[in-house]
């Protein structure tokens, strides 16, 4: 198939994605189809190379071997804020906030970039209405409209979460990466935390570490497991969870906790 | 040939020097993440204080005397001043360090006054090591680049053959589980920490006596000592002791010659242009010895900004 | 409007007060402004960017030499205005802001204050080498020229000229703060990282601010230049780096004016003290640890701590810990002064001469307008009883300051306003 760019059935391509550190491999030979629109789940044991992935796709790591091609465009060498300029938002493990401003500055640095007003010297920020605007719709759209004026690092755990969740929208990227998004979550919390998921990636690539199944089932159109660093399936969560050899890699695993 | 083989000799033992200094700085920066801005005052320390009980109690008692008594107050500065910074990050800690190097310097100021002292090796090290090429080579450096490689055999003896060794970089990986283990890290760190200080003072109770012992010597040094660490790489030994030697050989061949830019506009047929321009081109090598660290730090910035031996940062 | 009206009169009383005060006032008003506006300009990058610098006595130097350069080119008949003077110092402090930044900022953290450092050793270094540029070891030199109506001859108009641009520059470093680069430049501070995952270029970020931080200490060091009317390759010293750290980070790194506070107090001790004491400087350093290790905000820090809580604080129970403090303080601070006073006294040259000519015994020296006996117990008793009175005040206070402001604190945080 012919890549035109700008003109892919899929988001986002992988392949022969390989990564090592020093001689450890990592990631070994990954081929991954992401299409355009569809909500993909990574799943594995710990120390399979989901976020090592992440790193490699948003471009915090260079590759080793193979290429990522995003909406058919090649995003392998490219550094972090140029693959976020071609439409590739992320999230992180840990919140990786702003944690001495407030929540809605927090956002608003995003919604900046995305009208790359990035080194705007000449206006006060308070009076530009449009971008204020648009980052009180994110505001509410993650729920975090009460807390604007706090502190992000005064927000609770999966407040944080969801600011995170928002920043990712800011940019107007249309394939999201999120890593972990409900990791250390209550049950309730989880609950809010797919509806928030669900809602914002409405017309958007998601690509999502999870660990909880039931988020995965709830949420996405299809999985993929990576084991050692190796994709060991890709299909249908229902699939997957009928999958025999995905069955002994993740029991494996299990017993070993 | 004379200069070039006495050049080298002066650069090796003056790297090592650096390396001496910057060994310390390089070790406790790798296990706490702390850079110690007073570093080079300790080295500045422990020459004054080495030059005090010397006057007194004579050479050796200075030099055996002194790394004790810097190390005593590394370990005091790591145990009681640091942490009440640490939970502000490592700028604060940097800043820290940075007032205690301004209090210590004006402290020597104020007991030894703003003026070099005449602190000199015994009698018994001023004699000629060999002649060459109708120079004396003075035993006194050949002194302090033996003791200098005594200190790193048997740091590295230390770090890599005794059980202690093995404690010590346990709790630099991972010090919640070496604590878990047992160790106790904060009596680890503090020694860490007291080590390299010791460390820099020997070098300043050593160096002292050959080189002027005046209250500009710890910043004269700190800074070079600074390049290497960003020359060298993150808390990398060996990178430390290969950007010493490369400073301290540079700085000791600059010092000797008088090319300078122009010099390579003659190659050209563009020298009397270029002595007619002046200013920067026309200088001497020699003339701006001290100024090679910091071009060889851009340059290094500008070609490998991790270092030479670091990984990215 | 709250911070409208002081601001208004203060610059009023800056406006209206110094003609009627002396020459060395004046000056001392002239120093202080410069110190302002270069610890403002450090700020920008150190404080708001996080980019801890120290060789910012690179582009203060800079500014001076170029300003002077352009003097001499006035004096040769190049009309150019006066007062526009320190714009050479911004194009200077721009241009080579630009390039050390580039350099600068291909490191993070520790390793970036350490490259600064060096590149401001890097100057310090060369220029008592460069004749033309810097005029070797002895500097140069240049007359203000007058220029419209005035002559530039006074201390005076040499002030108004100076306060017209520290308030100019501070406008603008303000203005600076409201834009979307100025909060960008927050940004970098708390994540870095993060903001390259929105999309920023963050090293071209980390370029700009440094070569506008930069910009602003060319033209301090322009303000200097013209006031001094001279400058030598000493203005690159680590000495005129430490400084703007220590005026900065005392006053308050984390507050826009919290720089400011740091260079008036500075400059005010400076210039009252350093007739009285050699030992100045070692003073300096100690407030700056005393400060990092106890209050690391700040003094503005400090005072905006409390300006905060205002209204939650019951002066009424706090006034007499707080003065119980100040006496302890006070009792301390002249016990380190004594103790240090006589270290100077006693190891000084002078007292060397008197006890050579004492025939090597401890003579009695003078301190204060009183003589002092160096093995007495008499003269130790004094540092001692304000060193341990002054201790235990301290203690006490604090004992009783810190549960007051926990329970102001925990008011403030169960309110959900902070």
């Amino acid at each position: 198939m012919t890549d035109a760019p700008g003109n892919s059935p899929y988001s986002l391509r992988l392949s022969g994605v390989t990564k090592a550190f020093g001689s450890i491999p990592v990631i070994q030979d990954v081929d991954l189809d992401i299409r355009a629109g569809e909500r993909h789940a990574v799943i594995g044991p710990n120390g399979a190379g989901k976020s090592t992935l992440f790193n490699l796709i948003s471009g915090l790591f260079p590759l080793s071997g193979g290429d990522i091609r995003l909406h058919g465009r090649s995003i392998a060498g490219l550094s972090p804020h140029r693959i976020n300029r071609l439409g590739l938002a992320r999230s992180f493990q840990i919140s990786n906030i702003f944690h001495r401003m407030s929540v809605f500055e927090n956002l608003r640095i995003g919604v900046l970039a995305r009208h790359g007003i990035r080194f705007g010297l000449f206006r006060p920020v308070d009076r530009m209405r449009r971008i204020n605007d648009e980052t009180d719709a994110i505001l509410a759209r993650v729920g975090l409209t009460a807390r604007a004026h706090d502190l992000a690092g005064d927000l609770t755990y999966s407040e944080q979460r969801a600011l995170e969740i928002g920043m990712t929208l800011t940019t107007g990227a249309d394939v999201i990466l999120l890593d972990e998004p409900t990791a250390g979550m209550s049950r309730e919390e989880t609950a809010r935390a797919i509806d928030l998921i669900r809602t914002v990636s409405e017309g958007k690539t998601l690509l999502m570490v999870e660990h909880d199944m039931s988020v995965v089932f709830s949420l996405c159109d299809r999985v993929s497991v990576l084991v050692y660093g190796n994709i060991l399936a890709t299909d249908t969560p229902a699939a997957i969870s009928a999958n025999r050899a995905v069955q002994e890699a993740y029991l494996g695993e299990e017993a070993d906790i | 040939m004379e200069f070039a083989i006495i050049s080298a000799l002066n650069g090796v033992i003056y790297g090592l020097l650096l390396f001496m200094v910057s060994a310390g700085l390089t070790l406790i920066f790798g296990m706490m993440g702390v850079l110690n801005f007073a570093h080079a005052s300790f080295y500045m320390l422990g020459a004054y204080i080495a030059y005090a009980v010397s006057s007194i109690f004579g050479f050796w008692a200075g030099l055996l005397v002194a790394p004790l008594i810097v190390g005593g107050v590394g370990m005091l500065v790591e145990r009681y001043l640091l942490p009440r910074v640490h939970a502000h990050g490592h700028a604060h800690e940097l800043l820290l360090t940075f007032g205690l190097a301004l209090i210590i310097e004006e402290a020597v100021k104020l007991f030894f006054g703003d003026f070099p002292v005449n602190y000199q090796m015994p009698e018994s090290l001023r004699f000629a090591a060999f002649s060459l090429f109708d120079t004396n080579y003075p035993f006194y450096r050949l002194f302090i680049g033996g003791i200098a490689v005594a200190m790193f055999i048997a740091l590295w003896l230390l770090l890599s053959r005794t059980r202690t060794g093995i404690i010590v970089r346990a709790a630099e990986r991972l010090p919640a589980m070496a604590e878990a283990l047992g160790h106790n890290i904060p009596v680890v760190f503090m020694s860490v920490f007291g080590t390299g200080a010791a460390l820099a003072g020997l070098a300043g109770a050593v160096a002292g006596a050959f080189y002027p012992t005046n209250p500009n010597m710890g910043l004269e040094l700190g800074v070079i000592v600074f390049v290497v660490v960003v020359v060298g790489g993150l808390g990398s030994l060996k990178g430390s002791l290969l950007a010493s030697l490369m400073i301290g050989l540079f700085s000791s061949y600059a010092v000797g010659i008088d090319w300078s830019l122009a010099t390579l506009f003659d190659l050209a047929g563009l020298g009397g242009w270029a002595r007619a321009v002046g200013g920067l081109i026309t200088m001497e090598v020699s003339s701006i010895s001290g100024t090679i660290p910091f071009v060889l730090m851009l340059l290094v910035l500008l070609i490998r900004p991790a270092g030479l031996m670091g990984e990215r940062n | 409007m709250r911070t409208i009206i002081p601001a208004a009169i203060l610059l009023i009383a800056l406006l209206a007060v110094p003609p009627f005060l002396g020459l060395g006032w004046q000056n001392a008003l002239v120093n202080l402004l410069i110190a302002s506006l270069f610890a403002l300009a450090f700020n920008l990058l150190s404080g708001q960017a996080g980019l801890l610098s120290f060789g910012h006595a690179a582009y203060f130097g800079v500014g001076a030499f170029a300003t002077l350069h352009l003097m001499i080119a006035v004096e040769d008949g190049l009309p150019f205005p006066t007062p526009l003077l320190p714009l050479a110092g911004a194009g200077a402090g721009l241009a080579v802001g630009l390039v050390a930044g580039v350099f600068a900022t291909k490191r993070s953290g520790v390793y970036f204050a350490l490259v600064t450092l060096a590149i401001a050793e890097l100057f310090h270094s060369l220029a008592p080498h460069l004749q033309g540029w810097f005029g070797g070891e002895s500097g140069i030199s240049a007359m203000r020229m007058p220029w419209g109506g005035f002559v530039f001859g006074s201390l005076l108009e040499v002030y108004y000229l100076t306060l017209g641009w520290v308030v100019l520059s501070i406008l603008v470093l303000w203005a600076y703060t409201r834009t979307p680069f100025g909060r960008l430049t927050l940004a970098l501070r708390d994540n870095e990282q993060r903001v390259r995952f929105l999309g920023y270029d963050a090293h071209a970020a980390k370029v700009v601010v440094f070569t506008i931080s930069a910009m602003f200490s060319g033209v301090a060091g322009a303000l200097l230049a013209i006031s001094n009317e001279t400058a030598n390759y000493a203005l690159f010293s680590a000495h005129v780096s430490a400084q703007v750290v220590l005026h900065t980070f005392v006053g308050g790194a984390t507050i826009f004016l919290g720089p400011v506070i740091g260079a008036v107090v500075f400059t005010l001790f400076a210039y009252i003290v350093s007739d009285l004491t050699r030992s100045w400087l070692f003073y300096q350093g100690l407030i700056f640890v005393l400060v990092m290790l106890y209050a690391p905000i700040g003094i503005g820090g400090v005072i905006r701590h409390h300006l905060r809580h205002w209204r939650s604080i019951d002066w009424s129970r706090l006034a007499a810990p707080y003065a119980l403090a100040g006496v302890g303080g006070a009792m301390i601070a002249g016990g380190v002064v004594f103790l240090t006073e006589c270290v100077a006294i006693l190891f000084g040259e002078e007292y060397a001469v008197a006890m050579r000519d004492a025939g090597d015994t401890l003579p009695p020296f003078e301190m204060a307008g009183m003589s002092w006996d160096p093995l007495g117990p008499a003269s130790w008793l004094p540092p001692i009883l304000l060193l341990s009175i002054g201790g235990l005040c301290l203690h006490r206070a604090r004992d009783r300051i810190k549960p007051l402001w926990d329970a102001i604190e925990g008011g403030a945080a169960k309110e959900g306003t902070r």
